[in-house]
């Protein structure tokens, strides 16, 4: 199977798994809207017909009916997070580049947060006093705009909004892999009462920052609506007090909150939920004559590049399968071929993991090179050398320097002119003609004058460690590819009788530890650069972890496997350490 | 039915002077460090820490200004306290009588919320003690001991809140000191699988992360890498990584529920069940299943292959599960009760090939450990125990008790099917009074293959003993 029929099967699998989201995430509508009613219902002295008259009122036709735009928003909504999680995602270096790409995107998902949480408000309205569920009511005798109304639908607005910028506007939308796994009930039940619980602390804020904001420009938006509408002005919300003192629309206001924030992170949770499961993967193809043609093999999900979830689960599938011990699809890996008897299964497994280790690592490197304080502590420039001075005091002068540059220090004094001109190693000086000198000169000032106009360096310019803190973000298909990669290679001592894995042991052995290597590089910097940082403490502990792994159970061979020098010494002070 | 009364006198290997003479002697145990903490308590006690308040002078304040500073240093409770202080109470009898009915009506909040969530008290030092492993907790001098699994480096956790870490050939002056204000009251400690310098302590305050390099031999550490607070602010009384470290399982008297963290990223996933609050976690040795007893009779086996469930079990009458440990294979969980003097096995071998996974799991008495005398003083032995410790061989059992001073030592010996177990000989200390807090078996290391008996006794001793 080619690649882009790999990633097709994978994505119509997943396009699946969202299906079911989506239907989760209607189905959930009308059990949130059960707990609202119950809680603006609520009868102490009448639980019974507090219950029933609720459960009539969800059953109804009304209800039905009216929930329908809501279910086409949601759905909306749903489709715009499948697109967010079954989209390239490609590195954009630039802020401007970045918002070319993701801008229209994102922008579908504000407008699919902000109809949910209007047409939420408006739908929950409807079981409200009367005061609250008309835009216009009756006011000594004249049609009036409702402030109470404007008011709550507003609410919904801003909590939709509050939700995609705190959540959506800035990260990509990622997938969780669970930490225990558990039966979907359970799941479903632990983020039910998770998702409640945390949205009864989180709609706070937003709720008394609305009402504020409410209090200051809402008079102005009932009167603009009034004109717009030909009607009265309602004066119930004027003045601080006004909006202060009327505590059952707070408390409404606050209970539409509750609902809008769970909804939405529920309905996100719903997606990593269904995404996360296990893909049907195979280690190897079948070759019978009834075998299924659209299965997709581990090392073909591994390869689906342009769909990160489907790499992430591909990962994840291989990390489960290499720590369970005595599984038929762990000793598929080491198995030969019949006929022919050649190990393909872990030759193409072996080659693809290091290919994406290598890469990666690569990458990791290029972009740490563009990182200044790390590249400044590279290439330092000698101090100057007089006759006065010790080459104790020099060394201590280099070893200060690189310290400072280290830990991105900057030096009192900025460098002086003539030491950042590197003069000529054969003491000539070249002197360029005038043509040359003016156009130099009015480059450097043309730079200049762009670099001053604001928002340029701001949308043009690639930001410090950008590349790096991509790299890690994306880095879960590593994260569990090397840990992988390194219980295969402990299991093989026990498990594989044709010896097919010690061969390639250098090269796992080598690429994890290059990694390994920059890590620890990168970790000196860490705190200069806007990288996550328990995405890189991920990365960084599994690599450690996986190396040790790896020498720990060849312990005693390590000097067979690899060539005597610095990397063989560097690996046997790791786990020789006392 | 094993019993104690068969059990043999084992030389007094402590006390002989000549080495070659000693049981046990092996030459290996010359390397290991000498550690004996009451000493080194006495010579560093926990009262002559330097704390930053002690340099400086006090000064005199108005009420209000004392309260206000109290509050921003120390809290709310705190500042309730300082107005509520004599010295308050003379220089502004108002304000201590109004933080008096504030006290009153805190309390009566605090009781009527006692009585509907009683689960909610604070869980005092005295309430550890009942259900951690390490005899007599409050004043033992050694309250943990963690081997490192994949290096010669002892951690041994002090009554004065300090880590100290021990290497080959070291003593109190070269170990390696783990001391932080955010680690009181040690429960529980454990080395990180495949990675050799990181050693997660349990304590009231949650989890300290340290991470023990070579290089702090010579002076203390600073802080710990990383703190991680129970999400109830309960202390931690049980933690247990997993094989590969990649997940670290916790319980808390005062929670019903265990927590699985994933340290690297600070993720936790709480595992609710109905029920008492955990005490006790014990990981099978390839991590198939999880051992988790509670403050009751209740305990849990989860099985952690693919998707985790649960079997409830019901420990004898009253009590709850004081300590349990799994052979080597996995195959067997051995625990006892915190009131009968029995020692049970639970058994997860599949003995035929048609029988369901749920009816293969029996509870089977294996031990009597009713107390008997074993010498001509009438020397007690047995009752209900305290601590167990399989040596890494599986050829060994190792059985502490809650009021007698000798420890038991049974041989074992693992079949596919069945476990066989036998009494074999008691170990005692230097005197009649000095008796174990805390036993563990060192891991097998590459050079080292012997299992070796690691005992904290009473006084502050740590005593090696190396089985054939």
């Amino acid at each position: 199977m080619s690649a882009s029929s790999s990633s097709n099967a994978c994505k119509l699998l997943l396009l699946g798994r969202c299906l079911r989201a989506v239907l989760l995430s209607v189905a959930i509508q009308f059990l949130l809207l059960t707990v609202f009613l119950l809680s603006v219902n609520f009868q102490l002295l009448h639980p019974l017909s507090w219950v029933t008259g609720t459960l009539r009122l969800v059953a109804s036709w009304y209800t039905w009916f009216a929930s329908i735009p809501l279910v086409a928003s949601v759905v909306l909504y749903g489709v715009s997070l499948c697109q967010q999680h079954l989209s390239e995602r490609p590195y954009c270096p630039t802020r401007y580049r970045w918002l070319l790409h993701y801008g229209p995107r994102k922008l579908l998902l504000l407008g699919a947060h902000l109809l949910v949480g209007f047409l939420t408000a408006w739908l929950y309205t409807g079981y409200l006093h009367t005061d609250y569920q008309h835009l216009r009511y009756k006011c000594y005798g004249q049609e009036c705009i409702s402030a109470y109304h404007v008011y709550l639908l507003g609410m919904g607005i801003t909590a939709g909004c509050y939700y995609f910028v705190s959540v959506h506007m800035r990260q990509e939308v990622s997938i969780e892999f669970p930490i225990v796994e558990q039966t979907r009930g359970e799941k479903l039940r632990e983020l039910l009462y998770a998702s409640l619980a945390r949205s009864l602390v989180r709609s706070l804020l937003p709720t008394l920052s609305y009402t504020l904001v409410f209090w200051l420009f809402g008079p102005l938006i009932c009167h603009r609506l009034s004109h717009i509408l030909s009607v009265d002005l309602d004066e119930r919300l004027e003045g601080f007090f006004g909006v202060a003192t009327n505590v059952r629309l707070l408390f409404y206001g606050y209970l539409l909150t509750v609902q809008i924030l769970s909804n939405m992170h529920l309905m996100r949770c719903f997606y990593g939920m269904v995404l996360s499961e296990d893909l049907p993967l195979v280690v190897s193809k079948q070759r019978a004559a009834f075998a299924h043609e659209q299965e997709v093999t581990m090392v073909a999900g591994l390869g689906v590049f342009n769909v990160y979830v489907v790499q992430c689960l591909a990962a994840n599938y291989f990390y489960k399968l290499a720590l369970r011990k005595d599984s038929p699809q762990r000793a598929e890996i080491f198995q030969l071929t019949e006929p022919g008897n050649r190990p393909a299964n872990w030759r193409t497994l072996c080659d693809q993991c290091l290919s994406i280790l290598g890469s990666f690592t690569e990458e990791l490197t290029e972009s740490m090179q563009k990182i200044s304080v790390l590249n400044g502590a590279q290439s330092l420039p000698m101090p100057k050398i007089s006759e006065s001075i010790t080459t104790s005091f020099m060394a201590e002068k280099l070893l200060m320097r690189q310290y400072n540059q280290m830990h991105g220090i900057r030096p009192i004094v900025s460098p002086r002119r003539e030491d950042a001109v590197d003069r000529p190693a054969d003491g000539i000086r070249h002197v360029p003609n005038w043509c040359e000198r003016v156009s130099k000169q009015l480059e450097q000032s043309l730079q200049r004058l762009a670099q001053r106009v604001p928002g340029i360096v701001y949308l043009f310019e690639e930001p410090e460690g950008a590349k790096t803190t991509f790299l890690l973000a994306n880095s879960l298909p590593v994260v569990y590819l090397t840990q992988a990669l390194a219980q295969i290679c402990v299991a093989s001592l026990k498990e594989d009788p044709y010896g097919v894995v010690q061969n390639d042991l250098p090269a796992i052995i080598k690429a994890i530890n290059k990694l390994r290597n920059e890590l620890e590089k990168l970790s000196s910097v860490i705190g200069n650069i806007k990288v996550p940082s328990s995405n890189f403490n991920v990365l960084r502990c599994a690599v450690r972890r996986s190396l040790y792994a790896i020498c720990n159970s060849f312990c005693d061979y390590l000097g067979d496997i690899l060539p005597p020098g610095e990397e063989l010494r560097q690996l046997q002070a790791l786990v020789c350490q006392e | 039915m094993a019993a104690l009364s068969n059990l043999k006198q084992c030389p007094p290997f402590s006390t002989l002077p000549d080495l070659a003479l000693r049981h046990n002697h092996i030459p290996e145990l010359e390397r290991y460090p000498q550690i004996n903490l009451n000493s080194e308590l006495l010579a560093n006690p926990a009262g002559q820490r330097f704390y930053g308040g002690q340099s400086f002078v006090p000064v005199d304040e108005s009420v209000l200004k004392r309260i206000t500073r109290t509050f921003f240093d120390g809290g709310f409770w705190e500042s309730l306290e300082e107005a509520r202080s004599p010295k308050s109470r003379e220089q502004a009898p108002l304000i201590a009588q109004a933080g008096d009915l504030i006290a009153r009506l805190l309390g009566l909040a605090t009781g009527l919320k006692l009585r509907i969530f009683p689960h909610t008290q604070e869980l005092s030092a005295e309430r550890i003690a009942q259900f951690v492993e390490t005899r007599d907790w409050l004043n033992s001098d050694v309250r943990f001991l963690a081997w490192n699994c994949h290096f010669f480096n002892l951690a041994v956790a002090g009554v004065d809140d300090v880590v100290r870490i021990y290497y080959k050939n070291s003593n109190a002056a070269t170990a390696t000191v783990l001391k932080s204000p955010t680690q009181t009251q040690i429960t529980c400690m454990a080395w990180r699988p495949l990675c050799s310098t990181e050693i997660v302590i349990g304590c009231r305050q949650g989890l300290c992360f340290w991470e023990v390099d070579n290089s702090l031999h010579l002076g203390r550490t600073n802080a710990p890498s990383k703190v991680f607070k129970h999400p109830a602010n309960l202390p931690v009384t049980s933690l247990q990584w997993n094989k590969d470290g990649t997940q670290l399982a916790t319980a808390s008297i005062g929670d019903r529920s265990i927590i699985i963290w994933q340290p690297d990223n600070g993720l936790m996933q709480p595992l609710k069940r109905l029920g008492p609050p955990g005490s006790l976690l014990k990981w099978s040795p390839d991590n198939d299943w999880l051992f988790a007893a509670t403050v009751d009779r209740v305990f849990r086996v989860w099985n952690c292959n693919q998707q985790w469930t649960t079997e409830r079990w019901v420990c004898g009458p009253g009590g709850h599960v004081q300590t349990a440990c799994w052979s080597p294979c996995g195959r067997f969980l051995l625990f006892v009760s915190s009131t009968e003097p029995i020692l049970y096995r639970l058994q997860f071998v599949q003995q035929s090939l048609l029988s369901s996974s749920a009816d293969e799991k029996e509870i089977l008495p294996i031990a009597d450990l009713n107390a008997c005398s074993i010498d001509a003083n009438r020397t007690l032995i047995g009752g209900p125990a305290q601590q167990l410790a399989w040596d890494p061989h599986g050829n060994y059992l190792v059985i502490t008790f809650k009021s007698t001073n000798c420890i038991a030592v049974f041989r074992t010996f693992i079949q596919k099917f069945d476990l066989q177990i036998s009494a074999a000989y008691y170990l005692s200390g230097e005197t009649a009074a000095e008796h174990p807090s805390f036993i563990c078996f060192q891991p097998l290391y590459k050079d080292n293959d012997r299992s070796v008996l690691t005992i904290a006794w009473s006084s502050g001793r740590i005593q090696y003993y190396a089985f054939d």
